[in-house]
């Protein structure tokens, strides 16, 4: 199957639930999806055999800085989880996207289960919920990082270095 | 009444800790007797938050701290990162440059399966074979080391070609090492496929279907040692791949011994393309110009690297930062793979199973046993090794 061929079976299949679609180069198909039809979008892939999930991206948009004469509400962030599927040289993209204030996905591990490392890649570094997800454990973070703080958003910027305490017990000789 | 038995369940923590190997990670195995019955992995102990820090630095500055990623595969990083930025860019590396970056690609993969034979015969108390390969393995450092001047981070890509050219002399020597290495390889290949004891630990071992590598999205060697003809190079040509197509190698067996004749015959088949490739060498420029701010898109960069598919997300924001770089390494794949089809399989087994899939691994120097009385023992990863190799003596 040649890619155009490819991309079109994956339109033809995706048309009924997607809000969007555009073909940013040759080889490739961006599909955005409500969280809701990710389930049955991914369902269908599958059971199509269309390709195989190749990654899942995590793009955070900040809300935009309101400046005080804007009469325009200030817009929430929302976090973008893009599906990238790949079969020969065609690549399938499905991006979803979340608010901040209800950052929720439906797992797909039920119907691909080696999504599992992505999705707890996905809670830890952009604080996406999947719903049903089989291992919500960190992946490659520390035990200790603190709650509610999410690397790849655009907000976190690092700590702060902790203050240097006079009187270091380490340092003190014996 | 009659007394239920219940079978001793235990669960085999291996990690993460191993200052010698690549890479560290942790993984857990649920085991009744010898048979696994769940596997998880926890990685990260080597995190170092890449992609983030792409974020705070320049496109040219990117280049360096991406191509650190890996330390056997560092090109492949490098070339997937550069093919990204000249899409996002508009431009295009004169053919000379491309065909040197596939000519490095292959010498490359080259050193890395050398280096997986070598930790996989390792995990098998095939120490010979161990010995062999690394000291063959040297032939082709010492042709990356003469044509770059590294060993390891070769640093041969710049934005928008390379930094080094092949003259005749190099090619001279590249030739000469390479047919060298053909003959070790034709040892190689004769030694896994008819060495009887060899044969004992890999046949039949870990096999996993086409369908089974089909539904757990492996990649690279991994997939084709179960008949998956998948390869970004032949798949989805880059560099010079267009030009200088190559034969996807592949085996119907699935189990481990497949996946060292697929990887040893990938090595006859990047010996052939590395000549193909001196033959007809393009003439003409190194480099082209790569504008310093790059205009706001997004592109998905696709290479083959040694251990399969490797990934790159790249998004610009207009300016001389990237907004969003994301990279999925071959290894998270099958990673994925191995903890989904080891179950059922057997604990001795185990170390030459995660060395098959050639993870960028790295292990564990602490394995402990924790049984239901929580009397726990602590293993190595040498003491599993070793368990390995005795439980097939």
């Amino acid at each position: 199957m040649d890619i155009t061929e490819s991309l079109q079976t994956a339109q033809d299949l995706l048309n009924q639930w997607t809000s969007g679609m555009s073909t940013p180069d040759i080889s490739r198909l961006d599909v955005t999806l409500a969280p809701k039809d990710l389930k049955p979008a991914v369902r269908i892939l599958q059971k199509a055999h269309w390709g195989y999930l190749s990654a899942i991206t995590g793009l955070d948009h900040p809300p935009l800085p309101v400046l005080p004469d804007d009469k325009q509400l200030a817009k929430e962030g929302t976090v973008e989880m893009l599906y990238h599927f790949c079969e020969g040289a065609a690549i399938l993209t499905l991006r979803v996207s979340v608010p901040y204030s209800r950052p929720v996905i439906p797992s797909i591990c039920e119907i691909l289960p080696y999504a599992s490392l992505y999705e707890r890649e996905g809670i830890e570094m952009f604080g996406v919920t999947f719903r049903g997800t089989p291992n919500t454990e960190h992946f490659v973070l520390p035990e200790d990082w603190p709650n509610g703080v999410y690397p790849l958003r655009k907000s976190f910027t690092g700590f702060n270095k902790p203050a240097q305490s006079p009187t270091n017990p380490g340092l003190k000789s014996a | 009444m009659e007394a239920k038995v219940v079978p001793q369940k235990f669960i085999v923590p291996i990690g993460p800790q191993h200052p010698a190997l690549k890479e560290p990670g942790h993984f857990e195995f649920t085991v009744e007797g010898e048979v696994i019955t769940g596997a998880t992995v926890r990685l990260g102990y080597v995190h170092r938050g890449i992609e983030k820090s792409t974020e705070d630095r320049n496109w040219v500055q990117n280049l360096y701290l991406l191509e650190r990623i890996c330390g056997i595969c560092s090109h492949i990083h490098a070339t997937a990162y550069v093919l990204g930025v000249e899409a996002l860019a508009e431009v295009t590396a004169p053919p000379r440059a491309q065909a040197i970056r596939t000519l490095v690609c292959e010498l490359e993969r080259i050193h890395s399966h050398m280096l997986w034979l070598g930790v996989a015969a390792h995990e098998g108390g095939f120490d010979t074979l161990f010995m062999y390969s690394w000291r063959d393995r040297e032939t082709v450092m010492d042709l990356l080391e003469g044509l770059s001047g590294n060993r390891v981070n070769y640093s041969v890509n710049v934005l928008g070609g390379v930094k080094i050219d092949v003259d005749e002399k190099q090619a001279a020597s590249i030739r000469k090492g390479i047919d060298f290495l053909k003959e070790r390889t034709t040892y190689y290949m004769k030694v896994v496929t008819t060495d009887e004891t060899f044969l004992g630990r890999t046949r039949d071992v870990g096999t996993m279907s086409y369908d089974q590598a089909d539904a757990l999205a492996a990649v690279g060697p991994t997939a084709r040692a179960s008949g998956i003809p998948r390869d970004v190079r032949s798949d989805a040509p880059y560099a010079a791949y267009p030009q200088f197509p190559i034969n996807v190698i592949t085996a119907k067996g699935g189990d481990l011994a497949a996946r060292f004749v697929v990887r040893i015959n990938e090595l006859f088949e990047s010996y052939r393309l590395i000549h193909e490739i001196l033959d007809k060498l393009p003439v003409g420029e190194l480099t082209t110009r790569v504008p310093r701010r790059i205009p706001e898109n997004e592109v998905i960069s696709r290479v083959e690297a040694p251990r399969g598919e490797l990934f790159y997300y790249l998004k610009s924001n207009g300016s001389e930062k990237p907004e969003r770089i994301k990279v999925r390494t071959p290894s998270i794949c099958n990673w994925a793979t191995v903890m989904n089809f080891a179950v059922g399989l057997k604990l001795a087994d185990m170390p030459m199973i995660l060395a098959g899939i050639d993870p960028c691994f790295s292990c564990s120097d602490r394995t402990v046993v924790i049984n239901r009385t929580n009397q726990s023992q602590v293993w190595s990863w040498e003491d599993l090794r070793q368990y390995g190799i005795k439980y097939y003596r």
